[in-house]
């Protein structure tokens, strides 16, 4: 009796809270008014499908991915760097960690749905996390993004066990929204986002870099300085990269020009003064430090330090 | 005086532990890592130092979360070390909570009346069975 009783409570309530929320698409709503430059329709009919075993659909979604992108994966191989047994699922920040670890740059969307679908248009498929269920009974699910047809106002999904899932936009928004509209792409080094922004995508580098891909990381730079010429972070890692390598030579090039492009940055002044050091050049080493050291700012405690130890060398010499 | 001592074995210990497992930057502590340049820290004060040391906790805070969570031993640390200081601090504490995509369904007769209905009506999409009305 009491049973039923919450039980009719339970629904009239999440209705009333659906009901509440009934046009919260709004993303679904602003495409389907203007879609900009979006075409009517589009799918990735070839990206590869693994269906999801158990409560695997995190590997399985980064596999097709990834293999999308020409980096061959099977599922299983996945499952020992993002699968949390306790959890039966997979985190967001091990998604992104486990495809810098096979040398890609993650790189996560920006809440939009007009940027998944310009993305697929782009010929990238892309991650997403939803929960198919409701907040207070969530079912955390990733799935790919692989097509859409606005005209029937449709996504297309690999989920799952399914290879061809058809949603309604709607549902998706509503499925997709719980999870704050999370989004990610596996990118080969070299090949950038259609819907790119400079700075996140150069920090996404960062990351791989600090994962250790360095040979990745550098190539991913290097692309980064053809499209954004100036920009400063991708300056230093491509230096950062070629030092950590072992590479003098790069890494002076990469600083110079660091320096000369910006020279109010003590991190490039810093780093070339350091690389110089290291090729027992330390009369130039020394300018380099002294002007890092002149321009202070938060990391003059380094600077302070590399200038010590060059006045130390030349001390003794 | 109890508590000073303690103190200054504590800070020892923090020392040597942050010696032991700073994470991989360039070869040597003077470069200035490409994170510092794309997200500048405000300046090196004792402020920063005990982000660092909490960043490195949280580390350790992960790393035995999800070995408790049946994540094997042998390939914890590496997985733990994939990860970012900022992703890090994302899951520390939380690895119970934060979502995790799997698609588990365990849920009652009322939960389950509800996302049929849902799912019907084309707010969720739990049951492989339905087709949303438009």
């Amino acid at each position: 009796m009491q049973y039923f009783s919450l039980t009719a409570r339970l629904i009239a309530g999440a209705f009333f809270a659906l009901l509440l929320g009934a046009c919260a698409t709004p993303q679904t709503q602003a495409l389907l008014k203007d879609k900009g430059t979006l075409p009517t329709q589009s799918e990735l009919a070839h990206t590869p499908f693994y269906p999801q075993e158990a409560h695997q659909c995190g590997p399985a979604s980064l596999a097709t991915a990834m293999s999308a992108s020409g980096v061959r994966v099977d599922p299983a191989e996945l499952t020992p760097q993002v699968y949390i047994p306790g959890r039966e699922g997979s985190l967001q920040v091990e998604m992104l960690a486990t495809t810098r670890h096979r040398g890609m740059v993650a790189y996560q969307l920006a809440p939009k749905l007009n940027d998944v679908l310009a993305e697929v248009v782009g010929g990238m498929p892309v991650v997403v996390l939803q929960n198919l269920g409701l907040n207070f009974a969530p079912m955390w699910h990733y799935a790919v993004a692989v097509g859409y047809d606005l005209k029937r106002e449709e996504i297309i999904l690999r989920s799952g066990k399914e290879k061809r899932q058809i949603l309604p936009l709607k549902t998706f928004e509503y499925t997709w929204s719980r999870s704050d509209y999370w989004a990610m792409l596996a990118l080969p080094p070299g090949k950038f986002p259609k819907t790119v922004q400079e700075d996140k995508y150069v920090a996404a580098v960062a990351d791989l870099e600090h994962t250790g891909k360095l040979k990745e990381a550098q190539k991913s730079y290097s692309a980064a300085l053809t499209r954004w010429p100036h920009n400063l972070t991708a300056q230093i890692g491509l230096g950062n990269t070629a030092y950590t390598m072992k590479d003098l030579k790069g890494a002076e090039a990469a600083f110079r020009r660091a320096s000369k492009d910006h020279p109010d940055s003590a991190a490039a002044f810093n780093n070339l003064a350091q690389t110089l050091y290291d090729q027992k050049r330390y009369h130039e080493a020394r300018v380099a430090a002294q002007k890092a050291v002149s321009l202070g700012g938060p990391l003059s405690a380094a600077s302070k330090e590399t200038l010590q130890q060059i006045e130390k060398k030349l001390g003794k010499t | 005086m109890k508590s000073a001592f303690f103190r200054q074995v504590s800070r020892v210990l923090v020392v040597s532990m942050l010696g032991l497992s700073l994470p991989m930057s360039p070869a040597q502590a003077k470069m200035v890592s490409t994170d510092e340049v794309a997200a500048p820290a405000p300046a090196r004060t004792p402020e920063q130092q005990r982000e660092h040391i909490r960043a490195m906790l949280a580390r350790q805070d992960v790393q035995a979360g999800l070995v408790k969570q049946g994540v094997d031993p042998a390939a914890v640390k590496s997985r733990v070390d994939s990860l970012t200081d900022d992703e890090v601090s994302q899951v520390s504490g939380k690895l119970d909570q934060v979502p995790a995509g799997g698609e588990i369904l365990e849920i009652l007769l009322t939960i389950f009346i509800v996302l049929l209905i849902t799912d019907i009506l084309g707010f969720t999409k739990v049951f492989h069975f339905t087709r949303s009305i438009r």
